[in-house]
């Protein structure tokens, strides 16, 4: 076994696989950029390598450096995480030459599975199941509306080199084809430099299923069962789950030999991921292998009771796999959600910057699933513009999809996040969509129920007693309190009130004493029993149990009331007395107003950059300048939704006071 | 006798329907609540006590005469806010549109009067057409004698306006001379001479929204010190300033029983001031995190954001917090926000209120436009301020704290009590570039050479210790802790006591 190990990566995946290394008495040594410098990876380490600017090019990229740092160290293997340089065969070939360990697959396997027409033939090849399509060259228009014939429409014609959903076109008649053959030929040729195409069967409503297989460098590969990704944004994973609602036993047999079959055509020794995509009538077919490890293993490790990393670690060590297929067993549910630093309210745009406040719900048991979390940031940490912006990866386990799937809900409620925009209410919106419970999933999911974007959920009855009831029991805090001891005149006790919840009003009627709060609802004929409550003033998360059921409200306090988000639905709350809600309802309602076309500068000085040009399409709080003034940056934002119409200066520009930079249309 | 009763009940019910049905409803359908509505939501419930519900005024000329309405446009009065004896009055758009005749204008002395001898803050609410210009010079001897009466409170009782309605000519002096002004979006707007006067002198033309609505005044003139939505949310906020304040300067500030931990950690502040120091941060992130249950409540947040003043507690005690804003222009300080800070620091040294002051300041503001605007004398004005202050004063330089605006921002020299910094501080004359060029000028034309140089500056000076081992920094404290030692030296500061030389008063840089 190794004594010290690199680890060619940063973040959440430099953490992790720091906590295998700790476990298994391993020193550590992380790579970093400037933008890391301070990280929690590098903090957790036993010992870290600086390796330039922030540009992955000019840092997590740089082989040469990485390896020199491994023997300045003396660290003997790399773990080169996901991304970065952990599917370049040259760089395991490097490692190899070098004399250290590559702690994932041979090279040749990498090489082998890299290039998507070369791994269909090795999996041909291995009897895998294949999309029907043609492989190899295609000559010109005509040959390639032969080809689509033969497979039958819709077929999908896709550049070989091609990935993040470049390079990719359906057609669904011959026209299509015509049309979109020269069409990718040429995307292909400008994005990848590298004009080769192939054809295949479209398969409607898909399903993204992969099988996690693993081997040792004796010849043992076992599989760890599949996972589930449909729900996808832009072909980026948003949800995974293990194992998948679609399959039985049976299918799940097939795969898991079929992806066995190919890993061992490769000699594949390490974790790997064979990728499928599966119709709603179970059948499937291989898409492609990913030779490293994927973000969404932990949802394996969680149906299996596995460390991956220490397994891969093994592996490379030359150690044999210490168990076989036949003991391998699911147990349970679990499911990941992958929590971004982008504005769900706003199209997604990420929103990157400071983790003000940052508490994900505790790890370990809770009842009737537990959680983990993946994360490599903490509160006052900064998601930086130049990778990733993800801020974990929250998983919940239980017996059951559904004791998963309520835990990952709860688990969602329990995270506090401030200072940036994050994803968790869109997540929360899928975990409580009947369709996804109902386990129905394909990849255009996001798209079939979220046609128009996300905007927020309506609050659900139930989610209106949960506003109500907290809403009550920090107004009946606060006046409490604000009533004062030994003043002079003594305020008059009230218990009726009437609540505001956006558009729903009711009159309720408040009792009981220290943690508890009933709230009588006299219009309604029933009353609210809250419970538990843990929240004082100041705190974000409201936590209690109402009528049995435990939950977290977000809450803060607004001008007038207090907003509050359960899940994906936030309303203002306001509790009144019976006088002043008869006032407030006289108030009219205000229709927002017209604010300025234009963005002026704020304050004499140097345009460092414009990060929009004329037509593009400006959300509010999108930063659309840097002006440096008294030799600092500052960040001139949006103050509303715009198309830009007009930009009055460039880069370089010294601008005065109120001069105009942008204005709307 | 049940006659005599029900005279004064049927006398009282008249009075309260101000200006009659028909105006109290165009009010209404102006968005607007009525003056006895507003007292109503801005005072606890059923504490407010009327005071001169009968009176009329005294006017015979143009029909006068024959048209009086009890009460003569103003409702006055006192009640409570969160058990706390406040007096307010309120205008009466319904009533002569509010406008003020002599016997409107006595009844508003008669709160002033009584607010001052009894020490609790008079609360005023505008919503007023000017002067009765029926009554001529009378009208104008009452807005003068209002002046007076402001000048006579100021520093007594804190006093405060809510413009909820037109105010306009004489109106607009009284609120100015309060404390804090407070105005309610759409609805409100003030200003010396209005969109037809303008037009006629200066041929502009201008809406009354544009000349001086809420926005103008929050975020332009500065003259407001806050904007709401509604009436509601106006005087919601109100109430919650009144729990900052002491009724009076003859008591100390309120307490309020905090549920934060006065000992609080905040690792995540630890981070706050960013690696490159040309990068902004929020420096309200630091308040928010230090301040009790993060409830701050901010003065003027849209004027001169270069500076951010306002209100928090610390460990249940009110304090006044000023603060650079790197987010803003760097944190300069320019004549906006100095003008914007020295008022609050006078305000706060007038009411014992103690005052935290957190630094990051790259200097004063260059440029003719400040210069030909009188800098000088602006921001001599927070110099000023803080030194004659005598309440404690705490004072932590996160980051920079460059030149004069070092000295200004409470420093020690200025008797600054306690004067922290985090290891981040840079206390020096200028940035290390600048301070270079100047005393290596002979070699400014080698780059290598000055850039040497200006490390050596930087590893000698853009550090707080040179400050600290002079003395003029008490001590270089972690980031994390500085709720802690605020609180710390807050508590030790309770019996503090220094004063000025006695003078008739002082003579700061207006």
């Amino acid at each position: 076994m190794f004594s010290k190990i690199l680890i060619a990566n940063r973040g959440e995946i430099a953490v992790r696989i720091i906590k295998t290394c700790r476990r298994l008495r391993i020193k550590t040594v992380v790579v970093y950029s400037e933008a890391d410098a301070d990280s929690l990876a590098v903090e957790m380490a036993d010992e870290s390598v600086f390796l330039g600017p922030p540009p992955a090019n000019q840092s997590y990229l740089l082989a040469d450096k990485i390896i020199q740092a491994c023997r300045d160290t003396g660290a003997e293997a790399i773990h080169p995480g996901f991304g970065f340089l952990s599917e370049k065969a040259e760089f395991a070939q490097q490692c190899v030459d070098a004399g250290i360990v590559f702690i994932g697959p041979n090279a040749h396997a990498i090489a082998a599975m890299g290039d998507k027409i070369e791994s269909k033939k090795f999996a041909q090849k291995a009897g895998v199941s294949c999309v029907p399509g043609h492989i190899g060259e295609i000559d010109d228009t005509a040959h390639a509306i032969r080809i689509s014939e033969e497979i039958g429409y819709p077929v999908m014609i896709k550049a070989s080199a091609g990935g993040g959903g470049k390079g990719i076109r359906v057609a669904w008649t011959r026209a299509d084809v015509e049309e979109g053959f020269p069409a990718v030929k040429a995307e292909a040729k400008g994005a990848f430099g590298d004009d080769r195409i192939f054809i295949e069967k479209f398969i409607t409503s898909p399903r993204h299923i992969e099988i996690q297989v693993l081997g040792d460098r004796h010849g043992h590969v076992v599989h760890l069962f599949e996972r589930e990704c449909s729900i996808q944004r832009r072909n980026q994973k948003v949800i995974e789950e293990a194992p998948s609602p679609l399959l039985d036993p049976e299918t799940r047999a097939a795969m898991g030999a079929q992806a066995v079959a190919l890993a061992k055509a490769v000699d594949y020794d390490s974790a790997g991921t064979v990728e499928f995509v599966a119709g709603q009538d179970k059948s499937f077919y291989f898409l492609e292998m990913n030779t490293r490890l994927q973000v969404e293993h932990p949802v394996t490790e969680l149906i299996t009771g596995l460390d991956l990393v220490e397994q891969m670690i093994r592996s490379a060590a030359g150690l044999p796999m210490d168990f076989t297929q036949e003991d391998l067993k699911i147990n349970g549910w679990a499911i990941e959600s992958r929590l971004y630093a982008e504005d769900p309210y706003r199209s997604f745009l990420p929103s990157i910057g400071r983790l003000v406040r940052y508490q994900p719900p505790a790890e370990g048991a809770h009842g009737l699933y537990q959680v983990r979390n993946d994360s490599g940031v903490r509160e006052g940490d900064e998601i930086s513009m130049f990778y990733d912006p993800m801020i974990a990866k929250l998983c919940t386990h239980g017996a059951t999809r559904v004791d998963a799937v309520n835990g990952m809900a709860r688990a969602l409620e329990d995270l506090e996040i401030e200072g940036l925009g994050h994803n968790a209410p869109f997540l929360s919106a899928v975990m409580d969509q009947p369709r996804f419970r109902s386990g129905v999933l394909s990849t255009n999911y996001i798209k079939d129920e979220f046609p128009d974007g996300f905007g927020g959920l309506k609050a659900a009855a139930d989610q209106l007693d949960l506003m109500t009831a907290a809403a009550c029991w920090m107004h009946r805090l606060q006046i409490t309190r604000a009533r004062g001891d030994g003043r002079l005149f003594a305020a008059s006790e009230r218990d009726a009130f009437v609540v505001f919840i956006g558009e729903h009003k009711r009159a309720v009627k408040l009792s009981g004493e220290g943690r508890a709060l009933n709230v009588e609802l006299p219009g309604e004929g029933r009353s609210l029993g809250l419970q538990d409550v843990d929240w004082r003033p100041g705190r974000k998360l409201f936590k209690g149990v109402l009528d049995g059921r435990a939950f977290s409200l977000e809450v803060a306090a607004a001008p007038e009331g207090f907003l509050a988000r359960h899940r994906a639905a936030r309303a203002r709350v306001l509790v009144l007395t019976p006088q002043s809600a008869d006032l407030h309802e006289r108030l009219p309602k205000k229709v927002a107003v017209d604010t300025s076309k234009l963005i002026v500068s704020p304050m004499p000085g140097l345009v460092v950059s414009l990060n929009v040009e004329v037509g593009r399409e400006v959300k509010a709080g999108e930063a659309v300048a840097v002006i440096e003034a008294m030799k600092m940056q500052n960040l001139i934002k949006a103050e509303c939704d715009g198309v830009v119409k007009a930009v009055g200066v460039k880069a370089g520009d010294s601008v005065a006071a109120d001069e105009v930079l942008i204005e709307f249309a | 006798m049940q006659h005599i009763l029900d005279e004064l009940a049927h006398r009282r019910e008249q009075a309260r329907q101000g200006g009659g049905e028909r105006r109290v409803a165009s009010q209404h359908a102006k968005g607007k609540l009525t003056a006895r509505e507003r007292i109503d939501l801005l005072l606890d419930e059923g504490s407010f006590e009327e005071f001169d519900m009968f009176v009329e005024h005294r006017a015979t000329e143009f029909g006068m005469a024959d048209n009086r309405i009890p009460g003569d446009g103003v409702v006055t009065g006192w009640g409570a806010v969160n058990g706390r004896l406040v007096f307010v009055f309120s205008k009466d758009f319904t009533v002569f549109g509010g406008s003020l005749s002599g016997a409107h204008a006595k009844k508003i002395l008669k709160v002033m009067d009584q607010a001052q001898k009894l020490g609790a803050p008079v609360i005023g609410m505008y919503d007023a057409g000017g002067a009765r210009i029926q009554e001529g010079v009378e009208s104008l001897a009452g807005y003068a004698d209002i002046f007076l009466q402001n000048v006579m409170a100021s520093g007594v009782i804190p006093q405060i306006s809510v413009i909820m309605g037109p105010c306009a000519g004489g109106d607009v002096y009284s609120p100015a001379m309060t404390d804090f002004i407070f105005m309610v979006k759409d609805t409100s707007y003030m200003f010396v001479t209005g969109p037809d006067v303008v037009k006629t002198v200066t041929n502009e033309v201008v809406t009354a929204e544009e000349l001086g609505g809420a926005r103008v005044h929050a975020g332009k003139s500065g003259v407001a010190d806050g904007a709401f939505e509604n009436d509601l949310e106006a005087l919601t906020q109100v109430r919650r300033l009144i729990d900052f304040l002491p009724l009076s300067n003859r008591e100390k500030p309120p307490y309020r029983r905090s549920y934060d931990e006065a000992d609080r950690a905040e690792p995540s502040l630890d981070t706050l001031v960013p690696a490159n120091p040309n990068k902004p941060y929020d420096m309200k992130e630091l308040i928010f995190k230090v301040v009790d249950e993060a409830d701050f409540f901010e003065i003027s947040p849209d004027y001169a954001k270069n500076i951010v003043i306002g209100f928090g507690r610390m460990d249940g005690d009110t304090v006044g917090f000023v603060a650079n804003q790197p987010l803003s222009l760097a944190g300069v300080l320019d004549i906006d926000s100095s003008r914007k800070a020295a008022r609050f620091v006078r305000f706060c040294d007038a009411f014992d209120i103690p005052i935290v002051t957190f630094v990051d300041v790259p200097g004063f503001m260059p440029g003719t436009r400040q210069e030909y605007g009188g800098l000088i004398k602006h921001g001599a004005k927070l110099l000023f301020a803080y030194a004659e202050a005598t309440v404690p004063k705490i004072t932590l330089i996160t980051r920079k704290a460059y030149g004069g605006a070092y000295d200004v921002m409470s420093s020690k020299h200025l008797r600054g009590d306690f004067n922290y910094a985090w290891p981040t501080a840079e206390i020096a004359v200028m940035g290390a570039k600048g301070a270079v060029e100047i005393i290596f000028r002979a070699e400014a034309k080698d780059p290598d050479k000055l850039a040497e140089r200006e490390a050596e500056y930087k590893a000698r000076f853009a550090n707080p210790f040179v400050a600290a081992q002079l003395g003029y920094i008490d001590d270089v404290i972690m980031p994390h802790s500085t709720r802690r030692r605020i609180v710390r030296a807050l508590k030790s500061l309770k019996g503090k006591s220094l004063s000025n030389p006695a003078k008739k008063h002082d003579n700061i840089p207006l």
